[in-house]
């Protein structure tokens, strides 16, 4: 495709004005605060003088003695992992069966299954605070389904960091359903006529024929995806808010109250820096997958 | 293929449970903006008895909603302005230019997707702080472009890729500039990728909350997802009834964008950024 562009003569110093404002808004909006944020994580904040000292390594050495910095660790990796994979499976059944051919009233499925990308994502924590509030509409469900003791969904410590995995998962999937739909719808039919002539059952068709041929847009969307669920700060913030007793916080929302709520911002510019530590090996996946 | 009555039933059922799973939430969410406090503490799960107006008249009324609906709905439509007129220069060069460091900005803008904003949202505080911009529109505006900006410059550099370079150069024997060459040949021809663009970027501003949360604190520059989470309060008692008119009130604009924009975003997704 980009034949076209390399055939023509724009060079080098005349592209300049056509890229400057946006190399102007990303260097202040997105370089400058990079930089300054790497700076910030070897400072500590004083309240008192309102002033920022250096202090070396410090700010990474107390995070790795922080009990409370592991335990939003984990949760973060539990789940990245548990969206992500959840997310996947539960997508690609919804990317086949948009794409099948017995599927009736197609683009009427397709538009409602798109709902929740369309809403706000604080809306979407909201409308489930009240879903899986203790006396809320789905406990009543299942009270009707006959469910004795129906867990206390946001305010058991042991359930809540589940509870948001839901509802990301809820909230995710018409985003990688769309991506994955793509995938399948260029796969060449041929494929399929060819697997079936060879007698090749769903499960065979699926694993050997159709993960292959999209294995590529899957990859890409996988990646994104879980630098983004790595990234997100508003679901748990609105659902949970990291409670019960830090139950369910995890890495933004840990380094947000420690900037917003304790003033440490040197230390929750660390938090940031290593959550950047953690993600470089997917953004360089993700970069060489794209510019491929 | 043949069609088997099974596979039939078992396609529909599937599609029908994932409908009745992605819907049902909202439609319920949205069903308390109708009803009284009352039935929606006693009845978790129906449909309105007593149909009432009063959370909408609630909120309009003893809230500064009004204010926030004006202020989300003017930082959108500027940032959609401001993304275009950003992005779609810096995505005609990437299409149409050769220049030393091109692969690095191609890297750049692509690896901004991925930074954790505790990082960014201090940096951008300060600085905002030293230039006045805390607390103003022009600031969220500002802000939210420059999210907007990198997934927008691919997304046109994509669309670009696939309009003949011939009419530009034939224009260009004529006399005229890249940048109207750009502006009169170009971008017309781009409207789908343009609707794509200003689809996503409107998205974007208007659901936008982490940094929106942290940057502005005056109650009247708030926007609506920052208004929305304000009504749960500290003690966790959450009056459902004016929170639902508020949230169906600030998803609508949201939902009609993007049923109205779904078409070009999913093909500007598909096609130029992610292949």
């Amino acid at each position: 495709m980009s034949e076209y562009g390399m055939r023509r003569v724009g060079e080098g110093r005349q592209a300049i004005p056509f890229l400057l404002p946006t190399i102007l808004i990303m260097c202040a909006i997105n370089l400058y605060p990079f930089i300054n944020g790497m700076v910030r994580s070897l400072h500590s904040f004083r309240i008192m003088s309102q002033e920022f000292t250096y202090t070396g390594l410090r700010n990474f050495r107390l995070l790795l003695q922080d009990e409370l910095f592991w335990r939003a660790f984990l949760n973060s990796m539990t789940w990245v992992a548990t969206c992500i994979s959840a997310q996947f499976v539960l997508s690609f059944v919804l990317a086949l069966v948009l794409n099948s051919r017995e599927l009736i009233a197609r683009r009427v499925v397709r538009t409602l299954a798109l709902i929740p990308w369309a809403m706000p994502p604080v809306v979407v924590a909201l409308t489930w605070r009240y879903m899986l509030a203790d006396r809320g509409p789905l406990n009543a469900l299942l009270g009707v389904l006959g469910v004795a003791n129906p867990p206390s969904w946001l305010l058991d410590p042991s359930v809540a960091l589940w509870a948001c995995i839901l509802v990301t998962v809820w909230m995710n999937i018409p985003f990688m359903t769309v991506m994955l739909l793509a995938g399948l719808q260029s796969v060449e039919r041929s494929l399929y006529e060819a697997a079936a002539i060879d007698g090749a059952n769903f499960l065979q068709t699926t694993l050997r024929v159709t993960l292959p041929a999209i294995k590529k847009v899957a990859l890409v969307v996988v990646t994104l995806m879980s630098i983004w669920t790595f990234n997100m700060f508003d679901i748990v913030f609105v659902l949970t808010n990291g409670g019960p007793g830090n139950a369910s916080i995890t890495l933004p929302l840990f380094a947000y109250q420690n900037a917003f709520f304790y003033y440490q911002m040197g230390y929750a510019a660390a938090v940031g820096i290593v959550m950047m530590a953690c993600l470089l090996l997917l953004i360089v996946f993700y970069i060489r997958q794209v510019l491929e | 293929m043949r069609l088997s009555p099974t596979k039939r039933v078992l396609v529909n059922l599937v599609a029908l449970v994932y409908i009745v799973v992605l819907v049902f939430p909202v439609v319920l969410m949205f069903l308390n903006a109708i009803r009284t406090e009352a039935e929606i503490i006693q009845f978790p799960v129906a449909l309105p008895h007593v149909v009432t107006t009063e959370n909408f008249v609630e909120i309009f009324r003893e809230s500064s909603f009004m204010d926030n609906l004006w202020n989300s709905f003017s930082v959108s439509a500027l940032t959609v302005c401001l993304t275009i007129i950003v992005a779609a220069p810096a995505g005609y060069a990437m299409s149409r230019f050769r220049f030393r460091g091109k692969r690095l900005f191609s890297a750049w803008l692509l690896a901004t997707q991925a930074f954790p904003g505790i990082i960014m949202v201090l940096g951008v505080f300060m600085l905002f702080r030293t230039y006045g911009l805390l607390n103003t529109r022009l600031g969220l505006v500002i802000m939210h472009t420059s999210f907007s900006v990198p997934f927008s410059v691919w997304l046109l550099k994509g669309y670009f890729d696939g309009i003949p370079a011939a009419l530009e150069e034939a224009a260009m024997i004529d006399g005229c500039t890249h940048l109207a060459a750009l502006v009169r040949i170009i971008l017309p021809l781009s409207v789908p990728g343009l609707l794509a663009v200003a689809t996503f970027s409107f998205l974007l501003s208007w659901n936008e909350f982490f940094f929106s949360l942290v940057i502005n604190r005056a109650e009247r520059l708030l926007t609506l997802p920052v208004f929305l989470s304000r009504f749960l309060g500290v003690g966790g008692m959450v009056r459902w009834g004016p929170l639902s008119a508020a949230a169906l009130l600030a998803t609508i604009p949201a939902l009609v964008l993007f049923m109205l924009g779904q078409r070009y975003l999913v093909s500007g997704l598909t096609g130029g950024a992610i292949k």
